[in-house]
């Protein structure tokens, strides 16, 4: 038995505008181009729906219903979602009616499409936590298998999931660390027992997303029949072939033109023409098959480049000095607890912006300037950078006035406490906790009433006559 | 293969990047076997090992000497002051003519050479030159390459083109086998604007001497010591290198920050008008005038800089962003210049953008990092941008220039 297990990716991020060293303290919408240009979030997400989304998710949705065993996997990042929300909401029901056929299974993420995980993991699991949110409350399913963002994987990243009760987790079948294994089997990570990797097929997957449509390729125009083949001849020799791809290889990498939607119309038949082939979304995959072996992953491997790791994104100075900017403001900006800033920070991570500030091929330009809306990387880092400059002073004054608030409470305590000045007062509220540790799930303490309630619960515990008995007896 | 080449000026003597080109470009064909009959209008010294002709040379014309030096970068009708001869005291005839009549005798002149000397093919450099070139052809029937390292259109920054020198150009294009410019951005004005077939235009981009300059003394060091960052231009001072534009960008800068000082290294004829700029916006304490500085003391103030701004409205080349990257300063350049198509590792401006041009300034003084960057993978960049390659790319469009001619 063969089974197929096909996944796309379903991203768009927010754009960074030209947003210049005079708006610093100006300006606090850094999204919100509206020009013509490809720096306009609305406009792209509106361009790429026609040329991609709706023909795409119209003919999924015909082959669920034509293929009783037709099945697949999307992974969505949470700002496509809000996207597709504010700009394009028959988009977002369109998705909603595929995953409604229950053949279709959403992959766990992290909301903003950051590299969290290598920079912060409780910044991290904050991320993956609101995804698991919004897919819920979109969707009404919970994610059970994990892949991170540009398919970043790592030993520790495999481990965390399985400690966070993921069944699978997604990652690229890299010869440098397969050796001679083959990519069409499930994997064990070191160290785990419970969860298994699903290797994608690069090969396979890239015919597709990378040369379906180039003319100099000698396999050009490749039909379904011949990609079915190509599969088929996996019999015997796997259990799994995983292919996967960005959502966006269906119209907009790969243009109508190419007879793209053509190839996807007839290839579930084309797979399935041969008795012993089927799908299965990943968790039927992890729940199908045992492990073949181990999959040990040191260093960052990923979907990217020949080099399969992450230099796209972080591999020159003004990369580094953006990205590790953004995570230095971590502890700060938490400490805020404002939503609008804690939101804006983190769209900031999304790994997009350090992409275009990628300079790894300016000599010989391709795919790094067809993905930059930016005119050069240092337009994209300027742009970045100054962003990054207002939200820092937004940070410092919000936390300003915060201390200013608390410190006008601490009088007016002091002021209630006088009576009992020998009162040994040493053990910090739960609210003065969480301002020194981050909360793991913050977004409910957030809102400002609850705010309001953590400093009058407190300043109530202050004074003596209303401590519980209960609070006494901790305290001693 | 032997050409014969015309040019204005020629290293050693001090002069802007026309000579500078020849130099790079004659070297580079001489060492690859190409001999190179170099004609200057004038005799002077000369660097290097290609053949000198001088047009000046009693044996081939009238005019004993001329004193004057002819500089490349006038209008048409620009007086040059040219002894024409001795009276019998010995005392020397001074007669003015217009650079015009001047770029006419040399043409004279090359039509003379051209019948005494053996060549294959004939090149040209700049408008100066165009006449002689176009002389050569007609007395030899060789085939001829002009040169454009600037046109009319890039002097008068688009207003006012001298109609003299655009004649000239227009004319001698068209009589021309093939003509080269030094950037994409000057093939689009020969196209558009003198009505040359694109097929008949080739681009050559300049090259770089890549070497590692020494480290020298710092300059301005109490401005440093006072925590100011410097911005440099250097440059002619004319209405094609938009120092205008330049002074309102410093404007919006030190609104900013004040601690920001702008020094102007050059001498032209709009200073004054600069000079008058500055003051009326309030700009004293921060816009320094250097003068113009050469050699050591420029490779100083290159090496000082914090940033080089390059705000030309119409820059065929530029060589300057190439030079102060090698002394480790970054450049904003604008989009109207050749060195834009070629240098990644700058940053880019149009040249009426001022707020953007601040904001440039402004971002790459703020964050080191992006300076850093551009200085670092900008050498690597320059490495591939020899007067080699040059050479290489000019010798095949002399061998498809004598296919087409023998066959």
């Amino acid at each position: 038995m063969l089974t197929v297990c096909p996944y796309f990716h379903v991203h768009q991020p927010y754009r960074v505008k030209k947003y210049r060293v005079f708006d610093i303290g100006n300006d606090t919408e850094y999204f919100n181009d509206s020009s013509e240009t490809d720096l306009n979030n609305r406009r792209i997400v509106e361009k790429v729906a026609n040329k991609s989304y709706r023909p795409t998710n119209k003919i999924l949705k015909e082959l669920l219903d034509k293929h009783p065993e037709f099945r697949f996997n999307l992974s969505f990042s949470g700002t496509v979602l809000d996207q597709f929300e504010a700009y394009t909401p028959d988009v977002l029901e369109s998705f909603q009616e595929l995953v409604a056929t229950g053949r279709v299974e959403i992959l766990a993420d992290t909301y903003h499409h950051s590299l969290a995980f290598f920079y912060s993991v409780p910044e991290f699991k904050r991320q993956v936590q609101k995804h698991e949110r919004r897919i819920k409350q979109l969707f009404g399913v919970k994610p059970r298998v994990f892949r991170n963002t540009e398919l970043s994987y790592r030993n520790d990243l495999a481990k965390w999931c399985e400690d966070n009760g993921y069944l699978g987790i997604m990652s690229e079948g890299w010869e440098k660390y397969l050796g001679w294994r083959s990519p069409n089997y499930l994997y064990n990570p070191p160290g785990c027992s419970k969860i298994k990797v699903l290797l994608k097929n690069y090969k396979l997957s890239d015919d597709i997303a990378f040369r379906f449509g180039n003319k100099e390729w000698p396999n050009y125009p490749l039909s379904a029949d011949t990609y079915a083949d190509w599969i088929h001849a996996h019999h015997g020799d796997g259990q799994t072939v995983n292919l996967f791809m960005d959502y966006e290889s269906f119209g907009e990498h790969q243009w109508e033109e190419t007879g793209i939607f053509e190839f996807l119309k007839v290839l579930p038949e084309m797979v399935m023409r041969h008795p012993d082939t089927s799908f299965k979304t990943a968790t039927e995959t992890v729940e199908a098959y045992d492990a073949a072996g181990v999959y040990d992953v040191p260093d960052i491997l990923t979907w990217a480049d020949t080099d399969r790791d992450l230099t796209a994104w972080i591999g020159n100075d003004i990369q580094r000095d953006a990205i590790e900017a953004t995570y230095k403001m971590e502890e700060e900006v938490m400490k805020t607890r404002k939503r609008d800033i804690i939101e804006n920070w983190r769209k900031l991570q999304t790994s997009d912006h350090f992409y275009y500030m990628c300079t790894k091929w300016s000599e010989d330009g391709d795919v790094h300037a067809y993905f930059s809306p930016y005119q050069s990387p240092y337009d994209a880092y300027i742009a970045f950078m100054n962003a990054l400059s207002d939200l820092q002073l937004r940070v410092r004054s919000a936390n300003m006035q915060r201390e200013e608030r608390e410190l006008e409470k601490k009088e007016s305590e002091r002021a209630l406490e006088k009576p009992q000045t020998d009162y040994p007062d040493v053990t910090p509220t739960p609210d003065e906790k969480e301002t020194h540790s981050i909360p793991e799930t913050p977004e409910p303490e957030l809102t400002p009433t609850s705010e309001k309630a953590g400093w009058w619960g407190k300043l109530i515990n202050k004074i003596p006559f209303f401590k519980s008995p209960q609070r006494e007896r901790t305290s001693s | 293969m032997r050409v014969l080449t015309f040019g204005w000026e020629f290293p050693p003597q001090q002069n802007g990047g026309l000579g500078v080109a020849c130099y790079g470009l004659t070297r580079e064909l001489l060492r690859d076997g190409v001999e190179v009959i170099f004609v200057l209008p004038k005799t002077q010294e000369t660097a290097g090992d290609a053949r000198f002709l001088f047009a000046d040379d009693e044996r081939l014309i009238k005019v004993l000497r001329t004193d004057v030096s002819i500089k490349p970068y006038m209008q048409g009708d620009s007086i040059v002051n040219v002894i024409v001869g001795y009276d019998s005291e010995g005392k020397p005839i001074i007669r003015s003519r217009t650079i015009i009549e001047e770029a006419h005798r040399f043409a004279h002149q090359a039509s003379l050479i051209a019948q005494t000397e053996e060549f294959d093919v004939i090149h040209a450099h700049d408008w100066t030159s165009y006449l002689a070139g176009v002389a050569a052809k007609v007395a030899s029937g060789k085939p001829l390459i002009l040169h454009v390292h600037a046109t009319s259109y890039d002097q008068a920054a688009g207003n006012n083109v001298d109609p003299a020198i655009y004649k000239i150009e227009k004319e001698c294009f068209a009589m021309a086998d093939k003509v080269v410019t030094v950037s994409q951005f000057t093939k689009n004005i020969v196209v558009n604007k003198h009505f040359t077939p694109a097929e008949k235009v080739e681009v050559v981009y300049n090259g770089c001497n890549m070497y590692v300059p020494p480290q020298l003394p710092p300059t301005l060091a109490e401005l440093k010591r006072q925590g100011k960052k410097i911005v440099l231009y250097h440059g002619r001072i004319s209405i094609q290198k938009g120092v205008d534009h330049f002074i309102r960008a410093a404007r919006r800068v030190v609104d900013v920050d004040s601690d920001v000082v702008f020094i102007i290294s050059g001498s032209g004829d709009m200073l004054t008008q600069i000079i008058e700029q500055v003051g009326a916006a309030g700009l004293s304490d921060n816009v320094k005038f250097a003068g113009a500085l050469w050699d050591e003391e420029r490779d100083r103030m290159y090496q000082s800089a914090d940033l080089m701004v390059m705000p030309s409205v119409s820059e065929p080349f530029g060589l300057v962003p190439l030079e102060a990257l090698q002394h480790g300063t970054p450049s904003v350049v604008t989009k109207q210049s050749g060195v834009a198509e070629v240098l990644t590792h700058a940053l880019k401006v149009d040249f009426w953008d001022v707020e953007e041009m601040a904001n440039q300034i402004l971002a790459s003084l703020r964050y080191p990092v992006i300076r850093q960057q551009m200085v670092n993978e900008g050498r690597v960049q320059m490495r591939n941008m020899s007067w080699q390659i040059a050479a290489q790319k000019m010798q095949r469009l002399y061998r498809s220039l004598l296919q087409y001619v023998t066959t």
